[in-house]
């Protein structure tokens, strides 16, 4: 009897499921019934509506790609068709319930053993986690590497932010917080480094220019139903279209900017009571003890500084997409929340235009190569997943988010190649930049603040 | 009926929760209001609409002409109570 009822949802594919577990997980979280059963309905409505959406977008889009690789040879046919999307496919995995208790209770042990003290009850951006187990899980069909890799995410997101704390409270002046969001995190891979690097450049850090303009001239970049207008058109125009479809991709492409985002906060709404519970849940759990709280990067992005960068940084990374060899990703639905690969590059080069720009395009850099790398486990998960697209001309899909992501790359090659030499590197590795940051590092820096002292 | 603008990063994760607990307690105190959410890329374009804004972090607000309230303790549990407060009070 159970076991034919399960059968069925399972049958009815994700649609069905996603409202089912979600609901399930509601109730293990202590959220009541009622509420539990809209907020899981909720959700099922909002992947309902992001399946709708990106069918509009990739029978647009695609064919369109398509016909610039035929009349340009430009072979950008890997379509972006954001990370909302990719969050509900994430979501309407199967073994989603396991994937999220995995990261809470990643985060609880970390907190019991003292080995953090971020306190990550952001259950909404568990999804960047999440999805590089679905996806290692889906290519290997092993359902412990899939939890492992997911477990992995956790432990290095908690980590690396509490090592960019001090970022939040300085450069963005919010004290007590740390940002768990591995869209915002993983730029850091590539930016301390090459930040590092550019220091060692005499005079670099003397080159600054107003970029006060930027708003003035570049502000369409950051309303998504004008890029989204503006890049539908010229994307149309490349295709080789008559001017009545031009017009007609370019408003599509308009409505899918606009749409995806509502779509996506019914999901927010949804999973909005279970974050609540679960934050509850933790605070009774830890109560005297002083966190970190993990807030989603969204609370750092409005800084004026990360806007004008972001603002700079989205045309020049359309254009970086197509001189970039090796890159068939065609940016689109994601040049949204490129704000969000910025912020902690912004804070960490203290507003330094110049280093924000350079540093900026080689993290978009890198999550074109990455996005393009992983585009087919990509498209293949999300047709697994009853994302529908037959009309997209046999044109691929990624994002700026899941694999893309500098840091969900890295896991997720490690977790799918072969094991036994990929996961002891990453693990030496992951360690000695521990023992860097934690031991070697925190001691001079108490030494320079003895100098302090001595100096004044 | 008073509108608020509330404005997150990419006005879907924080903004919704934001939005959500306004609703809620202007229901709870029988206020009229109108919730609409938005990108902060887009406040400049659509705040002029509003009487209330409602942000979630860090927001140069000098070129606003409206009220401008900060909500972080929405998100983070301290001090909620004070915010949720004086929210209601420039609803009402």
């Amino acid at each position: 009897m159970i076991y034919n009822a399960f059968t069925v949802l399972l049958n009815a594919g994700p649609t069905v499921m996603l409202p089912v577990i979600m609901f399930i997980i509601g109730l293990i979280f202590g959220v009541k019934p009622a509420k539990a059963f809209r907020s899981g309905l909720t959700i099922g409505i909002g992947f309902a509506g992001i399946k709708l959406i990106i069918g509009l977008l990739a029978s647009n889009l695609g064919p369109a790609a398509q016909a610039m690789v035929k009349n340009f040879g430009l072979k950008l046919d890997v379509l972006d068709i954001g990370w909302g999307a990719i969050a509900a496919i994430t979501w309407s995995s199967p073994i989603i319930p396991i994937l999220i208790f995995a990261i809470l209770l990643t985060n609880i042990i970390m907190l019991i053993l003292k080995k953090t003290n971020t306190l990550d009850v952001d259950i909404w951006n568990y999804h960047h986690m999440a999805i590089v187990g679905v996806m290692t899980y889906f290519v290997t069909k092993n359902i412990a590497l899939g939890i492992a890799a997911t477990v992995t995410m956790g432990i290095v997101t908690f980590k690396m932010s509490d090592w960019s704390e001090h970022l939040v409270s300085g450069y963005f002046e919010l004290p007590g917080v740390s940002l768990p969001t591995v869209s915002a995190l993983s730029s850091l891979i590539i930016a301390v480094p090459l930040n590092w690097l550019m220091d060692k450049i005499p005079g670099i850090n003397k080159i600054t220019f107003e970029a006060k303009h930027a708003k003035k001239y570049l502000g369409l970049f950051g309303e998504p139903m004008i890029m989204g207008l503006i890049l539908g058109g010229v994307i149309g125009a490349l295709a080789k279209y008559d001017i009545t479809k031009i017009l007609n991709v370019a408003v599509n492409m308009a409505a899918v900017m606009v749409l995806i985002p509502k779509m996506t906060s019914l999901f927010m709404e949804g999973l909005m009571p279970i974050s609540e519970a679960a934050k509850k849940f933790t605070k009774k759990k830890f109560k005297g003890r002083k966190f970190l709280i993990g807030l989603d990067a969204a609370v750092v992005v409005g800084s004026s500084e990360v806007i004008t960068t972001s603002l700079i940084v989205i045309p020049l990374t359309i254009a970086l997409a197509v001189f970039l060899p090796g890159n068939r990703v065609l940016p689109f639905a994601d040049l949204a929340v490129v704000p969000f690969r910025i912020a902690l590059v912004v804070a960490l080069t203290d507003g330094n235009i110049l280093k924000n720009i350079i540093i900026g395009l080689a993290c978009t850099g890198a999550i074109l190569l990455a996005g393009t790398n992983t585009a087919t486990d990509m498209t293949n998960l999300a047709k697994a997943s009853g994302i529908d697209l037959s009309l997209a001309a046999g044109a691929l899909i990624s994002s700026f988010a899941a694999t893309s992501l500098t840091l969900s790359f890295i896991v997720y090659k490690v977790f799918t190649g072969n094991v036994f030499i990929t996961l002891p590197l990453f693990i030496a590795a992951f360690i000695g930049i521990w023992v860097y940051i934690e031991v070697i590092k925190k001691k001079p820096q108490i030494d320079e603040a003895k100098e302090v002292n001595i100096a004044e | 009926m008073k509108k608020v603008l509330v404005a997150c990063g990419n006005g879907i994760a924080t903004s919704t929760v934001v939005a959500i607990k306004i609703r809620e307690i202007c229901e709870e105190q029988g206020v009229q209001v109108m919730v609409s959410q938005c990108k902060l890329l887009e406040v400049e374009s659509k705040v002029s609409d509003y009487d209330l804004l409602v942000t979630t972090g860090k927001f140069d607000a000098s070129d606003i002409d409206i009220k401008v309230i900060g909500a972080i303790s929405l998100l983070t549990g301290v001090g909620e109570e004070e915010t949720l407060d004086e929210i209601v009070k420039v609803l009402k």
